[in-house]
C-alpha cells in the first residue's frame, strides 16, 4: 500500500525486456480496475490478498509490541543481539523469515484511491483514537498524533494562540498522518507541507521509538535530511506515530477577500500577477464555478473564484486589501464577507467535506498559473466527452506554480477513475512545465531517471527496514 | 592499487597538465578549509590530496570518478572551502576535485522563474547575475561572496533571507550529481514539484560530498523585489536584543533577514576598521518588498523594538551594517585564527543559548563574539566565534569551545551544525535511534566508500590497516573535551589579546 511496493510489483512482473514497454500499462490498467480475466493467477491472488486484522491504537507502545513480534525479535533465539545486528546477521547469512507480516496505517480519508497490492494479510493500524494535537509554551510548534483531524488541530491551534500554517487545497476531512501516507493535498501560499514539518515521530522496523528531524528546530547542517527525502513515503521506512511541524503566531487580524471573475483568462492574469508579487497572503484557493457551488451551496458564483486570506495589523489589512484590489484588476465581484472553508465551526467544515468528497478526484496537477484557462478548457471538454461534469479546485504558490485538482461528477468506479486520469495526464502532457503528480501518474513513469530514483529509494527502504515489517515489498 | 604516477599520466591524459596539480604548495593550499587546525593532527589524516584536479564539465567528473576505481585513490569533492569541520579536507589523501571551474550559468528562465548553473559558481556572482536579469535569488549563504552553489547545498548551510524565502532546500529544483559509480543522476522530476517522482533532492543538502559530486543545479528565483530596506537597533543588553528577535517571531511580520550581534563583535571589528559602529548590542533586521508594506512593517518593527528598548540607528549606519553583511569574521586578523560555532537553537531558548556561551567565553578565558539570526519562527541560528592563537601550542585547546557550545545547544533541544571529519560525534547525539538510518544512506549511495568516505557517519584515519583505520566518534569527542579542559586550567589570557590591551584594547 505504497509507491515503492507497487512499483516494485508492477517492476517484478514486467521483467521480460522485450514485452515491457507494451505489457507495463496495460498490466497496470487491469491491476488498477481488477480486470481479473486478464491478470495472471499469481497477481490476483496477491491482489487480493487483504489486511486480516485491523488495530485500533490508543498508545504508541502498541505499535512497538507490534513490530516487534512480526520482525521476529520476540520469537526468534537471537543470541541476545540488538535487532539491528539480529537482521545483519540474518540477511548476511541468507537466513530468510519464512514469511513477512508487515503493518500499514490506515487513511483517515483519501481523496483518490489507494495504492494497487495491499497489505498481504499484514495488519492495518488504524490511528483514529490516536489524535492529540501538543502545543508548546512560548513556542510556535505543535506535535500532533498520526490522528488528529486537520481540522481539529486548526482550531485549537487558533485557540492556542497559533496558526497552522497549511491548509488541504481541497477541504476534506483529512487527519495530520494524511498528509504522511495519504494524499491529503496541505500546502500554504509561501511553501509546501514539508517545509513546515520539523521531525517525524515514529517506530522503527525494529520497534524502537525513532525521531526522524529535530522537533524544536530546523533539520539544516545535521547530516543527509532524510526527513524530506522519505516524507511523501515515509510509511513504508517507519511507522509514523506523530508529527512535529511549525506554526506561525496567531495574527493580530485576518481577512479573507473573495473576487469572482467572469473569465479564466482574466482571473489568471490576476494570479499571475501575484505570483510576481511580493504580497504574501496565507493561501490563495482557486475554484472554478462548480466547485463554488460545491463549497457554498446556494450562492452564486462566477466562473472563477480566487478566495485568499491575509494576515497582519488591523490597519496595514486595510492597505492590503487595497492593493489586493489593484493586483487583481479584472474581477467582476469582489467580497470580504463570503466565508473561508477552514475558518467556520467543525460540523459545517465536515459537511462541506462530505458534500465535496462525492466528486471523483484523479489526482493532483501541477501547472503554470498562467496556464489555467488551457487547463480548465481542456478539463471541461475531457468531463463533457466522458459525460463526467468536471470542476476545479486549486492553490497558489508564490512560485507562480498552481496546485490543481480536477474533480469529476461520477461514480467512483475504476474504469472512470482511470479513464480520467488517462485523459488528466493527456491534458497535462500538452502544457508546457506541467506534471500530473496522481499515484498512477508515478506508476506510469517508465523514463530512466525515475527509475533510477525509485531504485536507490528501494535499496534505501531494504537497509532501514531490514526486518521487513514496515509495509515489506513483495517477494518476487 | 595503481602507482601516483600511473594516476598523475590518466588524470592528465584526461583534464590536460594545467588542470592536474601536484605540487606541494597546490596540495598544502587545499590541506585545510575555514577552520585553523593543529599540526598534530597530521598524525590522524593525511589532509594533503595526492592531486588536485579541476574538472570543467561533468563528463570529466565521470571520468575522475571512474578513474578512481583503477587508481584506488579516494575522491574528495570541493567547492570554495568556506567549511569549518574538515567536509572538504581529504583524510587520506588522494584525488581533490575543485569545482570552482566548473563556474557557468547555464541558463536563466525568467517566464518560469529558474536559473540552472554549475556547482562552482560562488553565490555573490549568481546573485549579481540574476539582478542584472530583474530577477533576484531569495536566499544567499552567509558566506555568499565565496561559497559555491554546490558547496552550499553539500554544507546545508544557513542563508540570509530564510525568514522570508524558507530554506534552501524550498530553493533547489533538481541537481545533478556524479554518484560513485560514475553515472549521472538527476535527483528531482525537472519539474516544480518538490517531493513527488522519488525526488532525492533532499539527501544531498548537507551530504558534505559524501553521496556523489554535484555538477549542476536547478535553482528557484524570483522578481526582484520593489524594496529592500534594513534598520538597526541598539540595546541595552544582550538579552534585550534576544527579546527583539523573541517579539518578531511572535509577530505577523516576515523580515528576509533578522539578525543579532553583541558590541563584543564591534569592540574586536573597530581594532582594524575604524569606521566601525559604536560597540552595541545591535540588531539587523531587513525588509522586503513592496514599498507600502515595508513601511508598515518598520513600524511595527520600530515599536518592537522600542517595548525592548531598543534605539533606532541611523539609516546610513544601518544601510552600512547590511552591506557589510557577509564580512563577520575579520577579527581573525587579531589573532591568526577563528573558530566558529554553529548551531540552530529554539527561538524561545535562544537567552539561554546566550547565557550558555558567556559561561563558556568566561569559564575558557576567550575572546569571542556572538552572532544569531531568525530562520523561521522557531529555529535560531547561533553561531558565537572565538579568537585562537594559532601560532601558540595552547591555541589548539579553542576547538574545545565548539564542542562545548555543540553540547549546550543539544541541551537546549537544538543541534550544533556541521559533521564533516572533525564533528562525527555529534551525530549519534543528535539523531539518536535514527543515527543507523544515515548509515544506510551511505551505504546505499556509496558502498565501496569511494566518494569523501570516512566522515559524516564515521571518522576514517589515515591508515588502512584493520583496527586504527577508524576511530569511533565518541573518541573524537573525547579529545575536545579534553581540550576544553586544558583550555580552561590555562592559567594566562592569550598572547595577542593582552598585546591588544597593552594598546587600549578592551
Amino acid at each position: 500500500m505504497g509507491l515503492l511496493r507497487d512499483w516494485a510489483f508492477v517492476e517484478a512482473a514486467v521483467r521480460i525486456p522485450a514485452l515491457r514497454d507494451v505489457v507495463r500499462e496495460a498490466l497496470i490498467r487491469a491491476m488498477f480496475t481488477r480486470d481479473d480475466r486478464v491478470l495472471p493467477r499469481e497477481i490476483v491472488a496477491d491482489l487480493g490478498r487483504t489486511p486480516a486484522v485491523t488495530v485500533k491504537v490508543k498508545d504508541d507502545a502498541e505499535v512497538r509490541k507490534l513490530v516487534e513480534v512480526f520482525s521476529g525479535g520476540e520469537s526468534s533465539v537471537n543470541l541476545g543481539l540488538a535487532p539491528e545486528d539480529y537482521h545483519y546477521f540474518r540477511r548476511a547469512l541468507s537466513v530468510g523469515k519464512d514469511r513477512d507480516i508487515g503493518v500499514v496505517p490506515r487513511p483517515r480519508v483519501l481523496l483518490t484511491y489507494d495504492w494497487l497490492v495491499p497489505e498481504q494479510r499484514g495488519v492495518e493500524l488504524d490511528f483514529s483514537a490516536y489524535a492529540e494535537v501538543d502545543f508548546q509554551k512560548g513556542a510556535h510548534r505543535a506535535v500532533a498524533q498520526v490522528g488528529a483531524a486537520w481540522k481539529d488541530a486548526y482550531d485549537a491551534a487558533l485557540a492556542a494562540g497559533h496558526l497552522v500554517p497549511f491548509v488541504p487545497t481541497v477541504p476534506l476531512d483529512f487527519s495530520i498522518g494524511d498528509g504522511v501516507w495519504g494524499d491529503a493535498p496541505y500546502g500554504s501560499y509561501r511553501a509546501e507541507f514539508g517545509e513546515y514539518v520539523n521531525a517525524l515521530r515514529s517506530v522503527s522496523a525494529y520497534g524502537h521509538r525513532t525521531r526522524v528531524g529535530f522537533e524544536d528546530v530546523s533539520n539544516e547542517g545535521a547530516g543527509y535530511d532524510l526527513l524530506h527525502a522519505i516524507l511523501p513515503v515515509a510509511s513504508e521506512f517507519v511507522v509514523p506515530l506523530a508529527v512535529a511541524f511549525r506554526l506561525l503566531p496567531r495574527p493580530s487580524a485576518r481577512k479573507t477577500l473573495t473576487y469572482g471573475f467572469d473569465d479564466p483568462a482574466k482571473a489568471a492574469a490576476a494570479l499571475d500577477r501575484l505570483g510576481g508579487s511580493f504580497r504574501t497572503p496565507l493561501w490563495v484557493h482557486v475554484v472554478d464555478g462548480a466547485a463554488a457551488g460545491l463549497l457554498r451551496p446556494g450562492t452564486s458564483s462566477e466562473a472563477f473564484t480566487v478566495q485568499l486570506s491575509l494576515s497582519g495589523s488591523a490597519a496595514g489589512l486595510a492597505a492590503r486589501e487595497k492593493a489586493f484590489d489593484v493586483l487583481f484588476a479584472g474581477f467582476k465581484t469582489k467580497g470580504t464577507d463570503v466565508p473561508n472553508p477552514f475558518d467556520g465551526p467543525a460540523d459545517a467544515y465536515r459537511k462541506t467535506a462530505d458534500r465535496v468528497s462525492r466528486s471523483l478526484f484523479v489526482g493532483e496537477v501541477r501547472i503554470p498559473v498562467r496556464a489555467l484557462p488551457d487547463f480548465h478548457a481542456k478539463t471541461k471538454a475531457l468531463g463533457a466527452q466522458a459525460a463526467a461534469p468536471a470542476s476545479l479546485y486549486a492553490s497558489l504558490r508564490s512560485t507562480g506554480i498552481l496546485s490543481a485538482f480536477p474533480a469529476f461528477e461520477a461514480s467512483g468506479e475504476r474504469h472512470r477513475t482511470y479513464e480520467l486520469s488517462k485523459g488528466v495526464a493527456g491534458i497535462s502532457e500538452g502544457i508546457p512545465g506541467s506534471i500530473f503528480v496522481s499515484r498512477i501518474a508515478h506508476l506510469w513513469d517508465d523514463s530512466p531517471g525515475f527509475r533510477r530514483r525509485m531504485a536507490l529509494l528501494q535499496k534505501l527502504k531494504m537497509e532501514i527496514d531490514a526486518s521487513r515489517v514496515v509495509q515489506p515489498l513483495l517477494r518476487s | 592499487m595503481a602507482s601516483l604516477d600511473y594516476a598523475h599520466r590518466r588524470l592528465v591524459n584526461t583534464l590536460g597538465p594545467e588542470r592536474v596539480a601536484r605540487g606541494e604548495l597546490e596540495r598544502m593550499v587545499y590541506s585545510h578549509d575555514f577552520a585553523a587546525l593543529p599540526k598534530l593532527v597530521l598524525a590522524q589524516w593525511r589532509l594533503y590530496p595526492d592531486f588536485v584536479v579541476l574538472p570543467q564539465t561533468t563528463e570529466e567528473v565521470s571520468t575522475i570518478v571512474k578513474l578512481s576505481d583503477e587508481s584506488g585513490l579516494p575522491i574528495t569533492p570541493r567547492g570554495s572551502g568556506t567549511g569549518s569541520y574538515g567536509g572538504a579536507v581529504p583524510n587520506r589523501g588522494g584525488v581533490l576535485v575543485d569545482m570552482r571551474k566548473m563556474n557557468k550559468i547555464l541558463a536563466l528562465d525568467a517566464a518560469n522563474r529558474t536559473v540552472t548553473v554549475e556547482a562552482g559558481v560562488p553565490w555573490g556572482h549568481l546573485a549579481e547575475y540574476v539582478a542584472s536579469k530583474g530577477m533576484s535569488l531569495g536566499l544567499v549563504p552567509i558566506a555568499a561572496p565565496a561559497s559555491t552553489v554546490g558547496g552550499a547545498i553539500n554544507s546545508g548551510v544557513v542563508c540570509f533571507g530564510s525568514y522570508r524565502h524558507g530554506s534552501l532546500r524550498g530553493l533547489i529544483l533538481d541537481l545533478e550529481v556524479v554518484l560513485p559509480d560514475g553515472s549521472v543522476l538527476h535527483t528531482g522530476s525537472g519539474h516544480d514539484a518538490p517531493g513527488q517522482f522519488g525526488d532525492l533532492t533532499s539527501l544531498f543538502l548537507g551530504a558534505e560530498g559524501t553521496l556523489g559530486v554535484v555538477t549542476r543545479a536547478v535553482l528557484r528565483i524570483d522578481p526582484k523585489a520593489e524594496e529592500t530596506r534594513a534598520d538597526a537597533y541598539t540595546f541595552r543588553t544582550l538579552e534585550d536584543g534576544v527579546r527583539f528577535l523573541q517579539a518578531i517571531a511572535s509577530s505577523d511580520l516576515i523580515p528576509l533577514h533578522v539578525g543579532l550581534v553583541d558590541r563584543e563583535h564591534f569592540v574586536l571589528e573597530r581594532a582594524f576598521r575604524p569606521a566601525t559602529p559604536e560597540p552595541a548590542d545591535i540588531a539587523l533586521v531587513a525588509l522586503q518588498g513592496h514599498k507600502d508594506e515595508v513601511v508598515e512593517q518598520e513600524k511595527e518593527l520600530d515599536l518592537l523594538a522600542s517595548k525592548a528598548g531598543g534605539v533606532k540607528m541611523a539609516p546610513e549606519a544601518a544601510s552600512d551594517l547590511w552591506d557589510r553583511r557577509f564580512t563577520m569574521y575579520g577579527a581573525r586578523r587579531l589573532s591568526r585564527g577563528l573558530v566558529v560555532s554553529s548551531n540552530l537553537v529554539p527561538v524561545a531558548r535562544l537567552g539561554e543559548a546566550v547565557d550558555a556561551a558567556h559561561r563558556l567565553l568566561r569559564t575558557m578565558k576567550l575572546d569571542g563574539a556572538i552572532q544569531a539570526a531568525l530562520l523561521d519562527p522557531t529555529t535560531a541560528s547561533f553561531a558565537p566565534y572565538v579568537l585562537m592563537d594559532d601560532t601558540r601550542p595552547s591555541g589548539p585547546a579553542t576547538l574545545g569551545f565548539v564542542k562545548k557550545m555543540g553540547d549546550a545547544a543539544r541541551g537546549l533541544d537544538g543541534h550544533p551544525m556541521g559533521l564533516g571529519m572533525f564533528m562525527v560525534f555529534n551525530l549519534a547525539k543528535m539523531h539518536g535511534r535514527a543515527t543507523g538510518f544515515m548509515g544506510a544512506v551511505k551505504e546505499v549511495f556509496d558502498p565501496t566508500r569511494k566518494i569523501n568516505a570516512g566522515k559524516t557517519t564515521e571518522v576514517w584515519t589515515k591508515f588502512t590497516w584493520p583496527i586504527i583505520d577508524t576511530v569511533p566518534p565518541f573518541m573524537m569527542g573525547l579529545g575536545l573535551d579534553l581540550a576544553a579542559f586544558l583550555r580552561r586550567i590555562k592559567p594566562t589570557r592569550d598572547r595577542y589579546a593582552r598585546a591588544y590591551r597593552k594598546i587600549g584594547g578592551p
